[in-house]
This record gives C-alpha cells, structure tokens and sequence, in this order.
C-alpha cells in the first residue's frame, strides 16, 4: 500500500507556505507604517524593515495638515464618481443585455456594435487622450471645476461599469426578467427590483474596483486641477517627494493616509467584492 | 376570459448557419375558458409555442390572437407580454429571490400602480385560497418546494389573468406533492374558468388538468383531441409512447375466411375486419388490456395463446413480467400482474380485443 503524506505535516507545509507568502504580501504596507512612525534622521540611520526606537507621530500629524483637505476633496470627486458610473454602467449594461436579446436582429447587432465601442474605450489608456480632453475641458469650461474633473473620470470609468456590470447581468436568469415583464413591470422596475438586488456582490465588487481605480489616477487630476486648493490625494503624495530632498518619514505618512480610505472601504464591503468576483468564476449568479 | 388562436405559425432558430425548424405551421385555437395541454418529448417545441403565446418570443411567420385581438404577427409583437394579461407559472416557479412571498405576490399588482389596501386584500385572498397565508414573510429560500410553487400560482392568479400559462409546473416536486398540486390547479381552474394553457412532458399532468390536449412532435401537432382519446386511440405509435405505456407487436396479417388476425409464433390475435388490409401491420395494446394467467378462459379476454415466464420483477405496485410465445423466445412481451409468477412457468396471454390499436407502417 502506498503510503500518503502525515495530513498534520501536510497541513503544517501549507500553513507555512501561506504565512510567507502572506508576508511577502505586507512587507510595502508593514514599512510604511513602521517608517511613518520614525523621525527623519532615525529613517536615513536605520534599516526600512526595522521597527523604530523613538516612537513618534509627528510625521502623521504633518502629512495630516497636508492632506486633510486633499482627502476631502478625492472622496467628493470620487465617491460620486464610483456611485455614477456603477449605477449608470449597470443601468447599460440592463440595456445591452436587453437589446442583445430582442427578437430585432436591428437592436442585436446595435448592442455588439455598441459594446464593443464600450470595451475600446476601457481598454483605451487615459494617459493618451489627456490633450483632447484638456482640450475638451477648456472648451466646457470644465477645466479646475469639480464637476468638469467628475466629468473627465466618468468618461473613463462609465464604460468600466458597463463593461463589468454587463459581465454580472448576463448570468441574471432570464426567466426573472421574464416572468417580472408577464407581470406588468416597467424597465426601470425590473432593473431596480429583480436585476440590481441579483447582483448586489456584483455591483459592489464593481464599485470598489472602480473606486480603487479612480482613487489611484494620477495624471488626470494632475492636468486638470489649476487650483492647488482642489489638490486630490494621488497628486499631493506625490509633492512630497521634493527636487531638493524627502522627508522620507513624512512620505510614509502620507502614503498611509492616502490609503486609508480605499482600505476602510474594502474592510467594510471587502466580503461582498470577493463573492462577486467569486460569482464570476463559478459563472454564478453573484447572489 | 378570452380565447386563444394560433393561426400557421411557424418559428424558426438559427444558429451558425444551422436552421432548426422548432414549429411547422401550427394552427390551434383554445375556446374561452378552457384548458388545453401540449405534450411532446423534450426539444418538439412546447415551450417555444408557449413562450410565443405568451409573447416572449415571436413566430417567424403566422398570427396569434386573443379574442380578436391580434397579439403577434409575422416576427413582431403586436400586443407586448406585460399588456396580455397572461398569468404564468415558470419551470423553475421564478421567485424574485430577494422579496418574500407577499412581495412576489404583491409584484404585478404593485406594477399595475394599484392603491395598498387593494393590494393587501387581494394578496390575503389569493394567499389564503391557496394555503400559503403563513408563508407570507418568508422569502422564497426558506419555503419548500411545494409552498414556492404555490406563491408562483398565487402570483400569477391575483393579477385576475385572462390567460394562464404553466409551463413544466409540476416537474420539480415529488410524488405526492405533485398529485396534490395536480388537484389544486385543477379546483382553481374550474372555478375561475381561466383559459389555461399547461405544457408538459409528462401526461399526467395533462390528464389532470386539461380538457383538451395536442401531442407535438418535431414541430407539428399529430393529433389534437380529449386527453382520454388520445390515450384509447393514438393516431400513431408515437402518439402513443408518448402518453403511456404501450405493448407493440408486429408481424403478416392474415385471412380465413372473414377472420383477419395476425400470428406471431404460437399467438394468435384476431384484427377488426373494419380495419385496412395490409401485408404487414403492427399494432398495440396499452398494459391494463392484456392479461397473463394460468387459467385457461377469462371473461373480457380472448386467448392469444400459451406465452412462458422469462423475467418477472416488481415494480410500482404490481410484477412486471416478461413473456415469450412458447414457441418463440426471440419474441418478448411485457404484462403487469398481481401475482407472481416463476421463471419458465407456462401461462396463457389474455387480450381485449376492442382494445387491440393498429398503427400506420
């Protein structure tokens, strides 16, 4: 008889396996957070992975005074951003789907064409439109206004809602749609009623996804914010790193800070974001 | 009430160059009222001709009405689903998963914008008609199996259909659930007189519930009658496979004299002199009419001849036993009996003559 591995080492060699990898995967988050709490002769004398000696908050509280209004100005840019284009994806995504299902062979292939307009333009990097829409923005007067930069992310981020949305809607079983429609109920009833709430995990997933995503973009805040008042977070991180020297504490500070809310975001609706990407890998309906 | 019409309908699939033919030509109307079921093996169009009826999906060619109205024609849609007033009872009972029962219940009515107290009032009704008043807070996976499928019929009754429309509404209960909810769908239809359209593969739902029946196979109706006829008088072997069991034999018709009957080994079975001659004829009896036994004269019966035991099992209630003529054993016959009976016992082969059923070659 073949003899099979003792399951306790079995068990002892994954467990292992998973805390160094596990480690591997916080040692960026552990040093900025340990070298956030140093002084910054300590940070320039001592190795990144050691913890500090002199235990000090003075770099939080200076990268707090910076970014305090910067934070507050990425979440009403950005929160709205992520609710819009979630909702408004998912609102489209509802509208291909029932387009690519019609019995009009019109609608079928305006749903492939229209789709697939969607799917260019996500996959399109913003880096390479960001004259036209410089251009554009001028043009609407958009340029360092709030709305013109939720404007500018939304043209973005809309067709990644779509495009993910319509990935969760397609599994939505059709004789729910159906049997609402027997039932007298109008489009927007249906999407709100009987397709949204089949894909919550789905549409939170997207939500997240998108606002981790616009919260980290960089270039577009970076061209179309004039007033250093409406500074967002990913632009104010990166003044601090200076032409003429870094405050390396400081900068581990503020790139805690900067974190912080995606991360908040995550621990709150973390377990939804992993069912709905689970819900797409079974192919299941995300309930 | 209203009746339903469907006038040559036709409805075609195509996928990757490939035509699918799901429905030739239909025609059939349901009087006001009634109750009507389609039954046919899996992938002969059933539920395509629902779905077409109930304005889901739309005939390549040919015309629907309800009443006078016409509601489809020629790939469009006249009438949209949510105007039909169609009530309809889904496969799988399509419970809105994140409402409670009183919420899917509620669902049609609160899309027809009606006032609360209406809506609560006719909810509690249909609930309480048909049992399902505790299950009210519960959402659709707390129930089981029989109470989902009776919120959906409830669901589709509050909204007072002109139509009904169950489709497999029975498939995923057991047993016993089943034959209740059999009887249940059919007290309602007789008191509402809805006319109701119920899809099938399984007869028994048919016999249950419809007063009228059509069997599809590949696309066309072969033969629309009560569901009692189609049982007693199948117009084809198909027809009748389909909608029960069926003992078919086959062989040379012969004549003597005025006397036709046909010979397979040492049996003997006399054929209707009113029947077609032709060389070579198959025909059948449903079990019930054919009997096994040891005596040698049954009242009712004509004697085919002497048949011995080959295989005899219990199934269902009764042995199901297996024959072969005492002078063949390439031929095998099944029977039912009360009794059991030993393997390569002797025993004479009983059937109802009147009963025999000849099919077309």
């Amino acid at each position: 008889m073949k003899r099979g591995v003792n399951p306790l080492t079995k068990v002892i060699i994954t467990q292992i396996v998973l805390i160094f990898l596990m480690m591997v995967w916080l040692i960026p988050a552990y040093t900025m957070i340990i070298n956030g709490f140093k002084s910054n002769s300590e940070i320039l004398s001592s190795k990144a992975l050691v913890p500090p000696i002199s235990f000090s908050t003075y770099a939080f509280q200076q990268a707090w005074a910076g970014l305090e209004q910067p934070i507050l100005n990425s979440l009403s840019v950005i929160l709205p951003v992520a609710i819009i284009s979630t909702v408004f994806g998912s609102m489209a995504a509802y509208y291909f789907d029932i387009l690519s299902n019609s019995f009009s062979k019109r609608n079928k292939f305006f749903s492939d064409f229209a789709f697939t307009i969607v799917a260019l333009a996500t996959f399109i990097p913003y880096q390479a439109t960001l004259m036209p829409l410089t251009r554009f923005m001028v043009s609407i007067n958009g340029l360092g206004t709030y709305w013109g930069l939720i404007f500018a992310y939304l043209i973005f981020y809309l067709p990644t809602g779509a495009l993910l949305m319509s990935i969760f809607i397609s599994v939505v079983p059709a004789r729910l749609t159906e049997a609402a429609r027997i039932d007298g109920a109008s489009d927007l009833r249906i999407f709100f009623r009987v397709v949204l709430p089949s894909v919550l995990p789905g549409f939170i997933a997207t939500l997240i996804f998108i606002f981790i995503m616009s919260w980290n973009v960089f270039f577009i805040p970076l061209v179309l914010v004039t007033n250093p008042s409406m500074s967002l977070v990913s632009v104010s991180v990166e003044s601090y790193t200076g032409g003429f020297g870094t405050l390396y504490n400081e900068t581990f500070a503020a790139a805690v800070l900067a974190s912080m809310v995606p991360l908040i975001l995550f621990m709150f609706l973390g377990r939804y974001f992993i069912r709905g990407l689970m819900a797409l890998g079974s192919g299941g309906k995300g309930v | 009430m209203v009746e339903i019409r469907v006038d040559k309908v036709t409805k075609i699939f195509k996928a990757k160059k490939k035509e699918v033919v799901a429905l030739k030509d239909i025609d059939l109307t349901v009087d006001s009222g009634k109750s009507f079921g389609i039954v046919g093996p899996s992938g002969a169009g059933k539920t395509t001709l629902m779905r077409i009826i109930a304005g889901l999906d739309v005939p390549n060619k040919g015309e629907i009405y309800f009443g006078d109205q016409l509601v489809s024609k020629d790939g469009k849609l006249i009438i949209s689903p949510e105007k039909r007033n169609i009530g309809m009872v889904f496969q799988n009972w399509a419970l809105y998963p994140n409402m409670t029962a009183y919420d899917n219940i509620a669902f049609p009515l609160i899309s027809h914008h009606l006032n609360k107290e209406t809506i609560e009032k006719r909810v509690k009704d249909v609930a309480t008609t048909l049992g399902v008043e505790n299950v009210l807070t519960h959402y659709p996976r707390e129930m089981s199996g029989g109470q989902q499928q009776r919120v959906s019929l409830a669901r589709a009754l509050v909204k007072n259909p002109s139509i009904l429309i169950l489709d497999e509404p029975f498939s995923n209960l057991d047993a016993a659930m089943r034959d209740s909810a059999r009887a249940l769908v059919k007290k309602i239809q007789d008191e509402l007189k809805i006319t109701t359209l119920i899809v099938s593969h399984d007869p028994a739902d048919i016999f249950s519930i419809a007063s009228q029946a059509g069997v599809l196979l590949d696309g066309k109706f072969v033969q629309i009658d009560s569901p009692l006829r189609i049982y007693n008088q199948p117009k084809s072997l198909g027809v009748a496979k389909l909608v029960g069991d069926i003992i078919t034999l086959s062989g040379n018709m012969e004549v003597e004299g005025n006397k036709r009957f046909v010979r397979i080994a040492n049996l003997e079975f006399l054929i209707p002199n009113s029947s077609e001659h032709v060389e070579k004829i198959t025909f059948g009896f449903r079990p019930e009419d054919v009997k096994i036994s040891v005596k040698d004269d049954l009242t009712d019966y004509t004697n085919a001849g002497k048949v011995i035991v080959k295989v005899s099992s219990y199934s269902g209630g009764a042995f199901r036993i297996i024959v072969s003529p005492a002078e063949s054993e390439k031929v095998e016959i099944f029977a039912f009996s009360d009794v059991p009976y030993e393997i390569n016992q002797s025993l004479f082969f009983y059937y109802k003559q009147d009963k025999l059923k000849i099919f077309p070659q």
